[in-house]
């Protein structure tokens, strides 16, 4: 009988014991929003009073993400320069004056049918001389000399040419068999002066590096540069939270629920990263319009980066700063935060 | 209020367990001292009540919950239902007076208008009103304390448990607190408070649970008397005597060299402490 009784009142208190912790779930889920702004509220004053180590991951992260900045940076304006130099490097072939368009087409279509050939532009005597006065427009010395005789003198002199721009530089074989084998065009090529085939051979050799170790060694550089990076900001996060572990057992233990907790912690880190964003953009973009003179000085195409600094772009770049900052900080903050969250 | 069923607790790597099969019934409104040496099983009792250790066997059960269905998702909430004092305060350092009080009001979801209405009451409950804009920092020991018993009460829990309240304290603070905490149980809050000080058990005249070597040994309900060295503790109740009009007279205690407590004598840490904590 007695065993009996102990088994109802044990059935009874387990029935007021869910139903008691089911009143406590209800009561956490209570006021979200309240909640929230509160968090908000915490995280903002925690920011002021710890200044030191908000300012110093602050700093950390406003250097993480200049450096993303400049290898990103870094990887676009070579690849693009590469791109670009590659689209200038063209074969230009000298043909004997006099040669009709006809002719020249004909020559073009079988110059055309190489694979290795991007595109063909010919232009004979005539067109180069209009060419050559579209060049000297502003200059009334050169045109005043111009009359008819000397006219029909430079047409007669100047030489029609044929620029081939071509897939690979690297292998202009087929080019040179068409040029130095073919019938039509053993007719027509100047042999007094040489294709240029090999001019400016270095620079393409240059550049073309410069591409690929742009192209595959901008990624690498930026990947190794984003985990150093944040592999540094997580450690001062968990630095700051670390002399602060005892607040975090302090508040479970007087029963304050996880995100109230990790809740202030967040916010301190993306108002540091908002911050670390402002301060990155403002300061890459300065930096880059300083350097950019120099950097196109030296024939590399800034162009690309430019465009997007000095148009309404700009702000999109601060945002993205922004949100890498915020994205950083939060996650380096919620794994910091977890290891005492838990632990404690 | 309170019901411990043939507790146990025994910490890995320990040859003694921590409590050993402890049986304990507090009724509502009563207030108990806990008593013992450092290493007697108080401190494993107060963490088994705030739910930071788990019995190996045994039942426990507080304000109608069995603790054993308490999940770890639930402690939060069912944390928030009790108050706790603790020794060292446990005071949040970078937050004010006013905000150390209002979090607990917080975390409950409370809201601002009503926040605002029952801190500025509690601080004047513990006669802090006027220190509400400083950090706890700024303020004394007693002080402090004051602080937790406030963000303790804010609450209005029908339960308050207060581990070693006064350790850190000077005599005269220490009668402080406890005026304090008797003021607290004359409202209606059940209490129990582990302490080294007999001075303090003597003066109040409450129910008394001794503890020594996990083992309660004795339990004097209304009139408890407790020395350090726990011998003889009387069987017999001390006889107070009333008279109308007159509070009520000190039961006759000689200050003995063992008896005079050192009121800041701060206990050894026990094997607890090192404990992982749900």
């Amino acid at each position: 009988m007695a065993e009996e009784a102990k088994v109802v009142k044990d059935k009874k208190l387990k029935k007021v014991t869910k139903k008691s912790l089911r009143t406590m779930q209800r009561t956490r889920q209570r006021h979200p929003i309240r909640t929230q702004a509160r968090i908000a509220k915490y995280g903002a004053k925690g920011f002021g009073r710890n200044i030191w180590l908000s300012t110093a991951a602050t700093v950390v992260m406003a250097i993480t993400l200049i450096i993303l900045f400049v290898t990103v940076v870094a990887s676009v304006i070579l690849t693009s320069t590469a791109e670009m130099m590659k689209d200038k490097i063209d074969i230009t072939i000298y043909l004997k004056p006099g040669a009709t368009s006809a002719q020249l087409a004909k020559l073009e279509n079988i110059m055309k049918s190489d694979s290795n050939v991007k595109s063909v532009e010919t232009s004979n005597s005539e067109e180069e001389y209009e060419k050559f006065l579209k060049e000297n427009e502003g200059s009334d010395e050169v045109i005043s000399i111009l009359d008819d005789e000397m006219k029909k003198l430079m047409i007669d002199k100047m030489q029609g040419t044929m620029r081939i721009k071509v897939y690979d530089v690297d292998n202009l074989d087929s080019v040179k068999q068409i040029v130095e084998e073919n019938e039509d065009f053993k007719l027509f090529v100047d042999k007094s002066k040489a294709p240029t085939y090999d001019v400016n051979r270095v620079e393409i050799n240059t550049i073309t590096t410069w591409a690929k170790i742009a192209r595959t060694g901008g990624i690498v550089l930026a990947a190794v540069f984003l985990v150093i990076s944040v592999l540094i900001i997580f450690s001062t996060i968990r630095m700051a939270i670390f002399s602060r572990r005892e607040e975090i057992y302090m508040m479970k233990l007087v029963g304050a629920e996880k995100n109230f907790i990790r809740g202030p912690f967040l916010v301190e880190a993306e108002i540091c990263g908002i911050i670390a964003g402002v301060v990155a953009a403002t300061v890459s973009y300065f930096g880059f319009m300083f350097m950019a003179p120099k950097l196109a000085g030296y024939g590399i195409d800034v162009t690309v980066i430019t465009d997007v600094l000095e148009s309404n772009k700009l702000i999109l770049v601060y945002l993205v700063f922004m949100a890498l900052g915020i994205v950083i900080g939060r996650l380096s903050a919620r794994l910091a935060v977890s290891k005492y969250l838990n632990k404690a | 209020m309170i019901l411990l069923d043939s507790v146990t607790k025994q910490y890995p790597g320990d040859a003694e367990p921590a409590l050993d099969s402890v049986s304990l019934h507090i009724e509502p409104n009563e207030f108990v001292f806990l008593v013992g040496k450092s290493g007697a099983g108080k401190s494993t009792l107060m963490k088994m009540i705030t739910k930071e250790e788990s019995p190996d066997s045994g039942k426990i059960i507080i304000g109608g919950i069995d603790l054993d269905y308490v999940k770890k998702r639930h402690i939060p909430g069912y944390r928030r239902r009790l108050g706790v004092v603790f020794q060292d305060f446990k005071l949040l350092p970078r937050r004010t007076v006013y905000e150390n009080v209002a979090f607990a009001l917080e975390i409950a979801g409370m809201s601002g208008k009503e926040i605002r209405k029952t801190v500025p009451k509690v601080l004047e409950l513990v006669d802090l009103l006027d220190q509400a804009k400083k950090f706890p920092h700024q303020l004394s020991g007693g002080q402090q304390q004051r602080v937790s018993i406030a963000r303790s009460v804010a609450r209005q829990p029908k339960i308050l448990i207060a581990d070693e309240p006064t350790a850190n304290l000077d005599k005269l603070t220490t009668e402080e607190i406890i005026q304090l905490l008797k003021k607290i149980n004359d409202f209606g809050t059940t209490i129990l408070v582990t302490t080294h000080n007999e001075n303090i058990v003597n003066t109040l005249q409450k129910r008394v649970v001794t503890l020594k070597n996990g083992r309660i040994v004795n339990d004097q309900k209304n009139n408890g008397i407790y020395k350090l060295d726990e011998t003889p503790v009387p069987k017999e109740p001390v006889r107070v005597v009333q008279t109308p009009g007159h509070a009520l007279r000190r039961p006759a205690v000689k200050a003995t060299d063992s008896t005079v407590a050192n009121p800041v004598v701060r206990p050894v840490a026990t094997k607890t402490t090192k404990k992982k904590v749900i």
